[in-house]
C-alpha cells in the first residue's frame, strides 16, 4: 500500500501520542501507583504501535511494542514502575522522536536499531515478571472478536429510508433479489476510516447494489461517522460471501448482516414513527453502549481480563461523530494571502488619501456617499487582516510543553532539586514566532537550572526549599507578548560580572565603578561572555545569551533582565504580535515621513522651548513628576538643521519596559494602518533605527522608527 | 524572459548602452528588470553614502544606489532623461542604479569585446569588465556581480 500520502498524519499524529507519553512518564515518576496513567501510556504505545506498523516502521513497531509488554504487566500488576523504568523509557521516547525526525526528513526510519534500549527494556521485563510468552498474546487477541460481536448491535434496523429508496428496494425483492442489511464495526485505532469505508463499499459492489447508508454516502466520505456505519445491499449472491470480503477489508474490527424482507423493514419504521420519542431515548443508550464497548475492545486486545475496572472514560471518543473540522495549511499559502491583504491595505489608504484631498474632483457631489463607503471598506479591510492574523496565531504550547521534561533531565544531570511552574501556555503568537521561540527560551531555562539556581546546601543555608523553583510565564500585553522565566536562586552576581568585565580588558577599573546595575547586566549578552567557573555541556560556553538576544532581536522583540543577588533573577522577554501590519503614528520630520508603532507610544505632548532642561549636559523634560530624556529626532537622523528654533515643541512620549524618552518631531500626521516592507540586503542598517519602510496611499514611501533601539 | 533575449546568436550579448558623465556604459541585459523614470527617493539615514535611499516600485520597496557615488564622480544632477535602472538577480533580489541617461541597446559579438586588466590603484576599474567597441564608439562594460558584491561587504 503507498502510505506516503499519510505521512503527514502519521507524523503529527505520532508527535501527539509522544508529547502525551512525555507528559503521563513524568506525572508517573511522581505518582507510580496511578492506574489512570498506566493505562494512558499503555494506550498511547499501543497506538503508536500500531501507527508504525502500518506506515512499514519496522523499527519503531519493534520499540514500542515492547514499550507496550512493558506496560501491559505493570498494568496487571505483574511489575511496578522504578525509576530505572522511567529513565528507559524517556530514552525510548527520545529514540522514537529520532526515528520521527528521520521519517521528517526522508520518510525512512533511519537503521539504528536501539538495540541497547530494547535489551534494556526487555531485561526490566524479565526482572520483573519472568519472561512473557508470545503467544499467549497472540491467542488474547483472537478471543476478542468473538467477545465483542455481541456488544455490536445491529444498528441497520435503525435505519430510515426515503420514498426512492424504498421503491427500489420493493423492486428488488419482486425481482428475486435478496435484500441485506450490514453493518460495519471499523477499529477504533484507524485513521482513515472513509477510506475503509470506501473500501468495503467496493468489496461489496462486486455483488449487487448498494440502495441505502446510514449515515449517508456524502457523510462517509467526509468521515462524518463513528466507528460504525450501515448500509443496505440488493444482491444475488449469499450473504456469508458478502459477510467474507467485507471482513476482509483491513482495519475493519466486525460487520453483522442478515438477510431482511421488505415488508419487515417498512413495518419496522412505521413502528418507529410511531414510537418516535421512545426510541430516541433508546438510541442514546445504543450509542452509549456502543461508546463503551468500543474503548473496552480496544484494551480487550491484550489485556481482556485487566480492563473491566478500567474506567473508559478518557478516551470514549468513539461513539460520538467525528467530525474534522480543521485544516491543514500550508504557511506558505498564509504568507501569500497575508501579503494579499497587505496590498489590499495600501491600495484602501491611497482611497483614503484621493477622499481626503481637499478637492477631490472625481468624487464631488457624492463625497458623503464615498466616505461611508471607504469607512466600510476600512473596517473590511481591518477585520479581514484580523482574520488572517489570527490564522498564523498558535498557541506558544507547542514549544514549551517540551520544557517540564528538559528540566527533569538537567535536575538529574545538575544533581538539583528543580520543579518548573508554566502559566498561560495558551498564550498565542504568530506562527513564524513560535518557531523560532523554543531556541531561545530553551537556552534561559537551562541558564536558570544551571547557573541561577544554587545547590541544594547553600539554599539550605539561605532558607530556601531545597527545590529549586524556575517558572515560566507567558502572557499578552498590549500589541507585545511578554514571555518571563525567573528562578528564585542566586541571582546575578554584578560585583563578579564587572570584575570579570575589567579582567578580560572589556572596561577599565574606574568605568566600571560608574557603571550602573543595568549596564553592568548587559556584558552578559555579548558574545563570547561566560561567567560559568566551569565549562558543562549544559551551559558555559559563552555562546548563550548573546544568540539569545540576537535571536530574539531577529524576531523584533527584546531581553531584559531583573535580578536581585541572593533572591533569583529574572528575563523578561518581549516580542511583537504581529510582524506583518501595524497601526503607526505618522510623524514629519524636516519634511521627512516616519512611522512609529502605536504599541510604543506613551502620550504626546505640547511643550514650550523653554521647558527643555538640562542634566549632564542632556536635554530633558520634566512631566508629571518625571525626567524624561530627549531625543531630537532631526538631528538623530542627520536632516538639514532648521532654520530657526521653535518656540514649541511636538514631543512623543515612547516606552520601553519602564523607560521612557522623549521624541522631538516637527509635525504629527495621525494613525494609519501600515505594511511593514523590509529595506532589502543592500542596505547596511547596521544601526537598526529604521526597522522597515512601508509605501503610502499616495505611493510615497516612509520609513519605520524602530524606537526600541532609541534606549 | 530577460535571459532568453540576451542571448541573441552565438555567443553575442545584448548590453543596455547608458551615460555617466561624459562615459558610456553597458550593462548587461540579463540583468536588468526594468527601467524607470526618476521618482522620489526617500533617503534612509545612517546607510551607506552611495545609497541614495528607496522608492516605491509598483508596491516594492527598492533600494537606489549612486554610481556616481560610488565611483567618486561629482553628485548626480537629476533632468528630464534621468533615468533609475532596476537589476534583477535570483537570489540578492532587485537594485536601482541612477543613470545620466539611457541611449540605445546593442548587441556585441566576443571578438568586440576587449578585456580590461584590472589596475588596483584606480577603485572604478574594478567594476567595469570589459570595453566593447560598437562602431566608433567604446562601452565601458559593468561587472554586475561586483556592484552589487562591494554593497554587501562594505
Amino acid at each position: 500500500m503507498d502510505v506516503s500520502q499519510y505521512l503527514e498524519i502519521f507524523i503529527d499524529e505520532t508527535n501527539g501520542h509522544l508529547q502525551n507519553l512525555s507528559d503521563c512518564i513524568m506525572s508517573l515518576e511522581k505518582d507510580p501507583e496511578n492506574m489512570d496513567t498506566i493505562n494512558e501510556i499503555f494506550r498511547a504505545a499501543h497506538s503508536l504501535k500500531g501507527m508504525a506498523g502500518t506506515m512499514g516502521f519496522k523499527r519503531m513497531q519493534r520499540l514500542t511494542h515492547d514499550m507496550e509488554n512493558v506496560f501491559q504487566e505493570v498494568r496487571s500488576g505483574n511489575m511496578h514502575v522504578t525509576s530505572g523504568l522511567v529513565d528507559v523509557l524517556f530514552q525510548c521516547l527520545d529514540a522514537i522522536d529520532a526515528y520521527l525526525e528521520n521519517i521528517k526528513e526522508s520518510s525512512e526510519e533511519g537503521t539504528d536499531d536501539n538495540e541497547a534500549i530494547i535489551q534494556e527494556l526487555n531485561d526490566i521485563l524479565a526482572a520483573g515478571t519472568g519472561n512473557v510468552p508470545e503467544e499467549k498474546k497472540s491467542e488474547k487477541t483472537e478471543e476478542k472478536p468473538e467477545k465483542t460481536e455481541e456488544k455490536h448491535s445491529k444498528k441497520y434496523l435503525d435505519m430510515e429510508f426515503s420514498e426512492k429508496e424504498k421503491e427500489e428496494l420493493k423492486d428488488a425483492e419482486s425481482k428475486g433479489m435478496n435484500i441485506y442489511g450490514l453493518t460495519v464495526y471499523i477499529q477504533e485505532e484507524c485513521l482513515l476510516k472513509a477510506a475503509r469505508a470506501f473500501l468495503v463499499f467496493k468489496a461489496v459492489e462486486d455483488y449487487g447494489n448498494i440502495v441505502a447508508y446510514n449515515p449517508s454516502s456524502q457523510d462517509i466520505e467526509d468521515e462524518k461517522f463513528g466507528v460504525d456505519f450501515s448500509f443496505y445491499l440488493v444482491s444475488e449472491t449469499s450473504l456469508e460471501k458478502i459477510l467474507e470480503v467485507s471482513k476482509a477489508v483491513s482495519e475493519i474490527a466486525e460487520v453483522i448482516g442478515e438477510k431482511v424482507q421488505y415488508s419487515e423493514l417498512t413495518a419496522a419504521a412505521e413502528k418507529k414513527e410511531a414510537a418516535e420519542a421512545k426510541e430516541t431515548a433508546e438510541n442514546i443508550k445504543i450509542e452509549d453502549k456502543n461508546g463503551k464497548t468500543a474503548v473496552v475492545a480496544v484494551q480487550a486486545e491484550s489485556a481482556p481480563a485487566a480492563s473491566k475496572n478500567t474506567p473508559a472514560a478518557k478516551k470514549s471518543s468513539g461513539g460520538k461523530p467525528v467530525t474534522n473540522r480543521t485544516v491543514r495549511v500550508d504557511i506558505e499559502k498564509l504568507d501569500a494571502l497575508m501579503n494579499q491583504v497587505s496590498e489590499l491595505i495600501i491600495a484602501k489608504n491611497s482611497l483614503v488619501s484621493i477622499g481626503s484631498s481637499s478637492d477631490g474632483g472625481v468624487v464631488g457631489a457624492n463625497s458623503q456617499a464615498f466616505h461611508e463607503q471607504i469607512e466600510y471598506l476600512e473596517r473590511i479591510t481591518t477585520g479581514l487582516h484580523e482574520s488572517v492574523m489570527k490564522v498564523r496565531m498558535v498557541p506558544i504550547e507547542s514549544v514549551v510543553q517540551k520544557f517540564p521534561r528538559m528540566i527533569r533531565d538537567l535536575s538529574k544531570k545538575l544533581n538539583k532539586k528543580m520543579e518548573l511552574y508554566m502559566t498561560g501556555e495558551d498564550t498565542e503568537l504568530d506562527r513564524t514566532v513560535v518557531d523560532q521561540i523554543g531556541d531561545p527560551l530553551q537556552h534561559l531555562l537551562r541558564n536558570s537550572a544551571d547557573h541561577g539556581l544554587e545547590n541544594a546546601e547553600i539554599r539550605k543555608k539561605r532558607g530556601k526549599p531545597e527545590a529549586g523553583s524556575i517558572h515560566l510565564n507567558a502572557f499578552q500585553e498590549g500589541n507585545n507578548v511578554i514571555i518571563e522565566v525567573s528562578d528564585d536562586g542566586n541571582g546575578i552576581d554584578t560585583e563578579n560580572v564587572k570584575n570579570k568585565a575589567i579582567e578580560r580588558g572589556l572596561i577599565t577599573p574606574e568605568q566600571g565603578e560608574a557603571l550602573s546595575q543595568k549596564e553592568i547586566i548587559d556584558f552578559l549578552f555579548m558574545p563570547s561572555f561566560s561567567m560559568a567557573k566551569k565549562i558543562s555541556d549544559i551551559s558555559g560556553r559563552g555562546v548563550g545569551l548573546d544568540v539569545v538576544k540576537s535571536n530574539i532581536e531577529a524576531l523584533g522583540g527584546d531581553v531584559e533582565v531583573k535580578s536581585v543577588l541572593g533572591e533569583g533573577s529574572k528575563f523578561i522577554v518581549r516580542l511583537p504580535l504581529t510582524l506583518a501590519i501595524i497601526q503607526a503614528l505618522m510623524v514629519e520630520v524636516r519634511g521627512e515621513k516616519y512611522a512609529i508603532s502605536l504599541g510604543s507610544i506613551e502620550t504626546i505632548e505640547e511643550i514650550n522651548a523653554d521647558e527643555v532642561k538640562y542634566v549632564q549636559a542632556k536635554e530633558v523634560i520634566h512631566i508629571r513628576g518625571m525626567v524624561i530624556p530627549l531625543i531630537r529626532l532631526d538631528q538623530l537622523l542627520d536632516c538639514e538643521p532648521a532654520e530657526s528654533e521653535r518656540e514649541s515643541l511636538t514631543v512623543i512620549i515612547v516606552r520601553k519596559g519602564d523607560k521612557f524618552a522623549g521624541l522631538i518631531v516637527d509635525e504629527l500626521n495621525g494613525q494609519q494602518e501600515i505594511v511593514i516592507k523590509s529595506l532589502g540586503k543592500y542596505i547596511n542598517n547596521s544601526s537598526k533605527i529604521i526597522s522597515g519602510a512601508t509605501v503610502l496611499g499616495d505611493g510615497e514611501v516612509a520609513l519605520i522608527l524602530d524606537v526600541n533601539t532609541l534606549f | 524572459m530577460a535571459n532568453s533575449m540576451s542571448v541573441v546568436e552565438d555567443g553575442k550579448k545584448q548590453f543596455i548602452v547608458v551615460k555617466i558623465g561624459s562615459e558610456q556604459y553597458g550593462i548587461d541585459i540579463s540583468y536588468v528588470d526594468n527601467i524607470v523614470r526618476m521618482q522620489k527617493i526617500t533617503r534612509v539615514p545612517k546607510v551607506q553614502p552611495y545609497f541614495k535611499g528607496i522608492i516605491n516600485l509598483r508596491g516594492e520597496i527598492v533600494p537606489v544606489m549612486s554610481i556616481r557615488t560610488k565611483m567618486d564622480l561629482e553628485p548626480d544632477e537629476f533632468t528630464d532623461v534621468t533615468r533609475i535602472i532596476i537589476l534583477k538577480l535570483e537570489e540578492h533580489g532587485v537594485l536601482g542604479i541612477l543613470v545620466d541617461e539611457v541611449k540605445e541597446v546593442v548587441t556585441l559579438a566576443p571578438n568586440e569585446i576587449d578585456k580590461v586588466a584590472y589596475d588596483a590603484k584606480n577603485s572604478k576599474s574594478s567594476f567595469i569588465n570589459g570595453v566593447g567597441k560598437h562602431g566608433e564608439e567604446l562601452i565601458s562594460l559593468f561587472d554586475t556581480n561586483s556592484i552589487i558584491d562591494e554593497t554587501e561587504t562594505v
